[in-house]
């Protein structure tokens, strides 16, 4: 019965999963336990969960992820968009996809913290900073993977297209872009992923709130339970996303296999 | 009377950088695929294009369908010069090329869409095609759920749900099992022993050929033009007993006749031309 359910959620192979994160916590809590480290450096997982719970109590918890995570959807949104219609243009255009990618390609080489000079000098530090430090990054998975969507539709749509005399926006609208579909919906997943990772590090320079935030307030502090609280809430906020947008994926490719990144 | 008229149609394509060919003993970067294509076509009829491969019988289809421009020449459709895809034509492609995204159903729907078809509308005759295929109870399924036979039936449904006045039809079964192929080759005569469409058909296969056909046109090796029309005088409407009868292999033994020299003419060439390739 038990073995049924099991099978049906598909429970144990992710079960495989958690058995060396709960191994590593174990051993963890052992070290610490056993004085092999100082508690004051290295938290254990029994105390840092009890800074969790506190810290959702008292409500700096989600009120810290509730302004990341908008941050993390406008900064999406300004970048993602970008990339989709770029990657629309480039994808469809070869004269625009010739034009535009080396100056692509160049730009993507330029590693996302390096852009932060530049941004605090053109926009200082303040919230729109940030928004586009977060798009910078969410801009290129979303270019590449519609790009890659739209210019990999196979010639015969486009032959049937043009049979059944579809053009312009109902082109796009009823071959282009369902086709390229699985390939725009890993572009918003990878896109999104990397926004989360990115809004922390914006939230290292001259915020109130956030959970980059409360990690730095928690070091200046020496509250080594709250900066190891962060990084819990980031990968598992991380892990989410990744694992709503992964099941989205999965239901709209409707039998197409999609990239995973190498990593189901 | 004559639904398509094609007059000294010539097709010429440039090979990649690096590909040549030889042609009459001249090395060239350019392919003849079509080298003078005369072929006039009845309104109704069932006309089958057999000739080796690369004699330019897919190209053909293409010009006819609006698809690729000729390099010089015509083709008339309804007495009207083809320059574009046309609404009195429907194309079937060997790859299925059913969207995956769109359900049996959905699929048959899709060339009456851009016709401005009402949803209803489209529903109906999506759903008398796929009851005139046997495929009523897969009209919800997605191309994946469905076998090659099937999923070709559905493309060929696609192409018959706007009543073309001709029907393209490029080796569509070339991809099926032999007892699959025979199956639909039936029910295709079956299905357009009722209509008054005109078809073109492309095949490798003579015995497909000469089962559907009411003339069979053997094109020669490339660059291709027609080298000759043999008529198929067996009866309609067609069976697959007729298969085993003795007209039949008369008339297969016509067409192979015809065909055979241009067959082993473009075997010899592909071997002398090392650096192309398909």
């Amino acid at each position: 019965m038990i073995k049924k359910i099991f099978k049906r959620l598909g429970l144990k192979d992710k079960l495989l999963g958690l058995i060396v994160p709960f191994l590593l916590l174990i051993i963890w809590q052992g070290a610490v336990t056993k004085h092999l480290f100082s508690e004051l450096l290295v938290v254990p997982p029994l105390t840092l969960l009890n800074t969790l719970i506190e810290l959702a109590k008292s409500g700096d918890l989600s009120s810290n992820i509730l302004a990341s995570l908008n941050r993390v959807l406008i900064g999406f949104l300004i970048g993602a968009s970008g990339g989709f219609i770029l990657g629309i243009a480039m994808g469809l255009s070869p004269i625009i996809n010739r034009t535009l990618s080396p100056l692509v390609k160049a730009l993507q080489q330029v590693p996302e913290f390096a852009w932060m000079p530049v941004i605090i000098l053109l926009f200082g530090i303040d919230e729109f900073a940030k928004n586009i430090f977060i798009a910078i990054g969410a801009f290129y998975p979303m270019l590449f993977n519609t790009y890659l969507g739209v210019s990999g539709v196979p010639d015969k749509y486009h032959e049937l297209a043009q049979v059944y005399q579809y053009k312009s926006h109902r082109y796009l609208a009823k071959v282009i872009l369902p086709s390229a579909l699985p390939s725009i919906i890993t572009g918003i997943r990878l896109s999104l992923g990397l926004s989360w990772v990115f809004v922390v590090g914006a939230e290292f320079f001259g915020t109130e709130a956030g959970v980059g935030f409360m990690m730095i307030s928690g070091r200046q502090l020496f509250q080594i339970d709250v900066v190891m609280a962060g990084l819990v809430v980031i990968g598992t906020i991380g892990f989410l996303l990744n694992y709503v947008l992964q099941l989205l994926e999965k239901k709209l490719s409707g039998g197409r296999v999609a990239f995973d990144g190498g990593i189901a | 009377m004559d639904i398509i008229v094609a007059k000294d149609v010539r097709k010429k394509f440039k090979l990649k950088h690096g590909q040549q060919v030889k042609n009459n003993g001249i090395i060239s970067n350019e392919i003849d695929a079509l080298g003078g294509f005369d072929l006039n076509i009845k309104k109704g009829e069932f006309l089958v294009l057999v000739g080796p491969s690369g004699s330019g019988k897919s190209v053909f289809l293409d010009i006819v369908g609006g698809l690729s421009a000729p390099t010089s020449g015509v083709v008339y459709l309804d007495n009207k010069p083809v320059d574009a895809p046309s609404e009195k034509t429907g194309y079937v492609f060997q790859q299925y090329a059913l969207f995956p995204w769109r359900t049996a159903l959905s699929n048959i729907e899709f060339g009456l869409e851009s016709r401005g078809v009402v949803k209803e509308e489209r529903i109906k005759i999506a759903r008398e095609l796929l009851s005139l295929f046997g495929l009523s109870d897969f009209e919800d399924r997605y191309p994946y759920q469905l076998s090659g036979g099937m999923q070709q039936r559905v493309a060929i449904a696609r192409a018959l749900a706007t009543k073309p006045e001709v029907l393209l039809m490029d080796e569509p079964f070339a991809a099926l099992d032999a007892q699959t192929r025979e199956i639909l080759q039936n029910e295709l005569i079956r299905i357009w022993e009722g209509t008054d469409t005109t078809v073109i058909f492309v095949t490798h296969s003579i015995d497909e050929a000469v089962f559907l056909a009411d003339r069979v046109a053997v094109v020669t090796a490339r660059p291709g033009k027609i080298k000759e029309i043999i008529e198929i005088d067996l009866p309609r409407p067609r069976n697959g007993d007729i298969r085993s009868s003795s007209e039949f292999a008369a008339n297969r033994h016509k067409v192979w006749g015809a065909l055979k020299a241009e067959v082993n003419k473009a075997q010899q060439e592909w071997k002398l031309a090392p650096g192309f390739t398909d």
